[in-house]
Parts: C-alpha cells; sequence; structure tokens
C-alpha cells in the first residue's frame, strides 16, 4: 500500500503534476485575500463620473473569494488530475502489469484515493492557513472559527468528489470516459436537488452551505444530516470503485 | 507436476468465439510454443490465464491453483504482455525497482542490475517513454524475470527485436530450460524450431495438435526428394512408372520435387534410371519437412 502510494508520489513529482498544483493552491490562497482588498478600490478607480457605493471590504470577503476559487478552479483541476487514475492506467495497460504482479487490485484502487485524499487534504489546509495569514494582515478582525468551520465543509465536500472520481475512473476504460460518468453523476446530484426532501442529504450543497456560514455564521445543526450523508456517499463510491476495479476484466 | 492445464476453458466475446474448448497440459520445466494465425485467440488464453479476464466456461489450473478461485498464483508467475507499455517517467532502474517493491523482493539492487545487464539495458539511463518498441520488449522481459518466478509466459516475446537480439533473447529463454517453466505464443516458426520442446496450434479459437515437436514432425513428415538433372522431361517420363511416386512438382528450371509413399525403394530405383538414362545429376536432396510446411498445412485444413 505505501509501496503503491509512494509510486503515485512520484509520478506526481516527475511528471510536474505535484508543483502545479501546489502552485495553484498557493496562488488562490495569497490572490483571494489581496484581491477582495483591492476590488472595490479598483472599481472605484474605474467608475469616474457615476457613484457607486461600494461598501468597504471585510475579511468575509476574502473567505468568500477564497471558497469560490476552492469550489471552481480547484474543483476544477483536481477532477482533471485525478480523473484519469484508474481509466489511462487501463487504456495503457499499466494496471494489468501491477495487477498481473500479484497486487490485489482492491488495494490498488485504495492506494490511489488515500494518496489523492491526503495530498488534497495538507494542500487545503497550507493554503487556508497562508489565506488566513494575508487576510490577518489586511482585515485584522478576521475570525477563525466561521471561516475553518467553513474549511472543514469543504474537506468533507472533496473527500465526496475525490471518492466519485475514483469510482468514474473505475468504470471508464479511458479519461473520457471516465469524465463523462464523472460529469453525468454530478448532473444527476443536482438535478436531484428539485427535491426538497432530498436536498439535505446531497452532498453537493456543502459548497453554497461553505459561503453562508462565512455570511450568515456557523450552523452545524443544518449540516448534520449533509456531512454525514456525503461522508457514507463517500464510503460508498469508494467501496464500489475498488469492487468494480476487482470484478472487471483488463486488457 | 503440470504447470498449466486447462479444462474446456473457452471464451466468447458475445457471439464471437475467441476460444473454445481448450484442453491443453504444460508440465513443468518445459518451453512450450502456442502457435497460431492473428486472431486465432493466442493472447486471449493468456489474458485468462492470467486472470486479467474470467473464462466463459471451463477453467484452467496454474501452479495448481484454480484461476476462477484466487489469484496468489500471480506471484510466482512472470508475464510479458505483447504490447508493453510502462510507466514513462521511470527510468527502467526504477520501473524495476517498483516492481521489486510490489513483488516484495528485499534489496533488489544486486538483482536488478544483474537483469539489465542480461536483457542488454544496462547503459539506459534515459526515461522508459523514449524506448524503441524492441527495447520496451527488453524491459518486459526483464521485469518479467525480475521476481525469479516458476513459470513464465511471454506473448510475442520476440516480435519487435532485431535478429541479434532475438537470437540473444531466445538463448535466454531457452537457458531457463528444466529450471523454470516457459509458455509463450509467437508467429515465427523458426523460433519456436530453434526452442521448443512442446508445441500447441491453434485456429480460431480450437487447438488442432498439441505434442512434442518431434512427435509432430514424425507424424506430418511427408517423405520428399528434391533432384535436379539436365533433363527433367525424361526423367519425369521414367519415374512416372514407379508404383511409389505420389506427386510431381517442377521447380526451377530443371528441378523436381517428388513426393513418394516409401522412401528406401526409390533410393535404390531413380539412381538406377538416372544411370540408365544417361542424364547429369545436379543435385540430390531429401527434404526434411519443416514445422513451417506443417504449420500452414494444419492451420490450412
Ligand atoms: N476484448 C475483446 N472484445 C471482443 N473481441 C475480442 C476481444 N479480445 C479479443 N477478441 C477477439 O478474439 C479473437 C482472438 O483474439 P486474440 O487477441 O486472442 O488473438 P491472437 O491469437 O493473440 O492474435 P495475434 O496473433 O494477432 O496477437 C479475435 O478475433 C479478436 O477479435
Ligand atoms: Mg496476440
Amino acid at each position: 500500500m505505501i509501496k503503491l502510494m509512494k509510486k503515485e508520489f512520484y509520478e506526481f513529482v516527475k511528471t510536474k503534476k505535484l508543483i502545479a498544483i501546489i502552485a495553484i493552491f498557493i496562488f488562490f490562497a495569497i490572490s483571494s485575500p489581496i484581491m477582495a482588498k483591492i476590488m472595490p478600490e479598483f472599481i472605484k478607480t474605474i467608475s469616474i463620473g457615476i457613484t457607486i457605493i461600494v461598501p468597504p471590504p471585510t475579511w468575509k470577503d476574502a473567505f468568500l473569494q477564497f471558497f469560490k476559487n476552492l469550489n471552481q478552479m480547484i474543483f476544477l483541476i483536481l477532477v482533471l488530475i485525478f480523473i484519469g487514475s484508474i481509466a489511462e492506467e487501463k487504456n495503457r495497460r499499466t494496471a494489468s502489469l501491477v495487477v498481473t504482479r500479484g497486487v490485489d487490485r482492491r488495494v490498488w484502487v485504495l492506494s490511489k484515493f488515500t494518496f489523492q485524499l491526503l495530498l488534497t487534504i495538507s494542500l487545503s489546509l497550507i493554503s487556508f492557513f497562508i489565506c488566513y495569514y494575508y487576510s490577518v494582515i489586511l482585515f485584522p478582525d478576521t475570525e477563525f472559527f466561521p471561516s475553518f468551520s467553513s474549511l472543514l465543509l469543504f474537506l468533507v465536500y472533496i473527500t465526496f468528489v475525490i471518492s466519485l472520481t475514483i469510482l468514474s475512473s473505475s468504470a471508464g476504460n479511458n479519461i473520457i470516459q471516465a469524465g463523462g460518468i464523472f460529469i453525468l453523476v454530478f448532473i444527476v446530484l443536482n438535478i436531484l436537488n428539485i427535491f426538497p426532501s432530498l436536498k439535505p442529504y446531497n452532498p453537493v450543497n456543502l459548497s453554497s452551505m461553505e459561503t453562508q456560514w462565512i455570511v450568515f455564521g456557523v450552523d452545524w445543526n443544518s449540516a448534520v444530516k449533509t456531512v454525514i450523508s456525503s461522508l457514507i456517499l463517500s464510503i460508498a463510491s469508494l467501496v464500489c470503485g475498488m469492487l468494480y476495479f476487482n470484478y472487471q476484466e483488463l486488457e | 507436476m503440470t504447470v498449466i492445464k486447462t479444462e474446456g476453458l473457452s471464451k466468447y466475446f458475445g457471439k464471437k468465439k475467441a476460444l473454445e474448448d481448450l484442453n491443453l497440459e504444460v508440465p513443468e520445466g518445459i518451453i512450450f510454443g502456442y502457435l497460431g494465425p492473428n486472431g486465432a485467440g493466442k493472447t486471449t488464453t493468456i489474458r485468462l490465464l492470467l486472470n486479467l479476464a474470467r473464462p466463459t466456461s471451463g477453467t484452467a489450473y496454474v501452479l495448481g491453483e484454480d484461476i476462477r478461485n484466487g489469484r496468489s498464483y500471480l506471484k510466482k508467475v512472470g508475464f510479458l504482455p505483447d504490447v508493453p507499455n510502462f510507466y514513462n517517467f521511470f527510468t527502467a532502474r526504477e520501473f524495476l525497482s517498483f516492481i521489486a517493491d510490489i513483488s516484495g523482493i528485499d534489496n533488489p539492487e544486486k538483482k536488478i542490475g544483474k537483469i539489465l545487464e542480461l536483457i542488454g539495458l544496462k547503459n539506459e539511463k534515459g526515461r522508459i517513454g523514449g524506448y524503441s518498441r524492441g527495447m520496451r520488449q527488453r524491459l518486459g522481459l526483464a521485469q518479467a524475470l525480475l521476481p525469479d518466478p516458476e513459470l513464465l509466459i511471454l506473448d510475442e516475446p520476440t516480435s519487435s527485436l532485431d535478429p541479434q537480439g532475438r537470437k540473444e533473447i531466445l538463448d535466454l529463454i531457452c537457458s531457463f530450460k528444466g529450471k523454470k517453466t516457459v509458455f509463450f505464443s509467437t508467429h515465427i516458426l523458426s523460433d519456436v524450431e530453434r526452442i521448443c520442446d512442446r508445441i500447441g496450434i491453434l485456429k480460431e479459437g480450437r487447438l488442432l495438435i498439441e505434442d512434442n515437436i518431434e512427435d509432430i514432425k514424425k507424424r506430418y513428415t511427408r517423405h520428399r526428394i528434391l533432384i535436379e538433372v539436365d533433363d527433367t522431361e525424361k526423367l519425369i517420363e521414367k519415374v512416372n512408372g514407379l508404383s511409389q511416386i505420389k506427386s510431381i512438382e517442377r521447380r526451377n528450371n530443371n528441378g523436381l520435387v517428388l513426393e513418394v509413399s516409401d522412401i528406401l525403394p526409390v533410393q535404390i530405383d531413380i539412381p538406377k534410371i538416372i544411370v540408365e538414362e544417361n542424364l547429369i545429376l545436379k543435385k540430390w536432396e531429401i527434404l526434411e519437412p519443416s514445422l513451417e510446411d506443417i504449420f500452414l498445412e494444419v492451420t490450412n485444413k
């Protein structure tokens, strides 16, 4: 398991994926509070003649910006990088090379998931603290509790997303198929939101909850259902991905 | 001990019967050549034996283990795929360390060095991504050999090698005789003739023949003689009267290939005719059946 994860890590280093991800995380960590600070000034300077009333920026704007970036750019980049992890190894037949060496197929999938999760969680934490640091400098009244609570929500959300990429990647035979499956599941989850009774259990709502907590304050009680169901669904899709890969035929 | 034993092993892809009712036994320590034209089902058989694909019906026992029940035998098997692909970001040495890691080999450095030398990749420092097909095939063999397996399953191991490399690799495979069991598929009949103890010929998913090379040759031996004389017409005229002649075929300008039912009397009678008719004998050769003749005969039926 550790040996398989070591290979994943080495691959990320050698193919420069690691450095790219780190750079992106750090870029958004630093730019979010700075953008929040200078944006209103910027709007003022370009709107000569018209008076636009821009409220002074607060720490909330910094973290709203930060979580927007996590949920859009970083989400997209992580999915793009992780989605091929199993499917492309099947396509290139390196998967069969490893499993014919007697490596347990389920362990192989689990090692990919664990590596991706650990990488994402550690980078999210690092970039959160960088963002927090700059935010405190620019907005001395920055509050830790709501922003960190939102980060925890994000970690739950991204755990679900990674387990879904593992499942998609295990089901698809190449990166395109895997991506298609992932998008399909994601669209279905968003459609399911039209049923109000299902809404509290739908992991996709975690991302909007993050910004709500920043704006209106932390409310763990209302999030319990979503968090628990997201974690259960994460485990379920990871296990499905492992079992399906174990069962399927490889080239 | 029987290293590979298949019982009614079959694999269908939808309606397509890639492999049908294969019954095969490969005893320990031999080199088994698995032959067949394109699409015969060789790779399919290998995928089944390695548990990469599941049989539609029937089963196989590899190193005593039923392939349907477990995968632990894979640790004792080395596999070279038909189109070897590796992680391109590794160098050969790094890749072999990774294989050693997941195969549970301790302190593999010395072993890796030895194998790289054996396989002719010792001086390759670059990434695998830049390797030629032949180099990949060599590396594929290296990773198959690294865990010192009891059984080697090689899918067309020499298909992209140059003549020199082919000889080296065949000599290497040959050196395993008696120590490891080798099951390899190929189209290259001269390779098979050179190193195999036993062969199976597959066509359209069915095993047509399986036996020792010697026995197959005996079974398919047709007695043929190549004769070259100055006046072939005369010889044909005279030879036609002999009862043992089954067919006469012209070859080149003044050559004849005679197929005979019994070679001994003919070897006395024809020289007599040549002497009597004052013909000039330029060439006299008893033709051995080559594996290629047998392969073509068996697969064209
Ligand atoms: N995954 C698959 N799906 C559908 N058909 C397949 C699949 N794999 C193999 N086949 C079919 O099974 C038959 C046997 O293929 P196989 O690859 O075993 O042949 P082969 O003997 O290895 O041929 P070659 O000498 O060209 O390597 C072919 O007709 C092929 O089209
Ligand atoms: Mg093949």
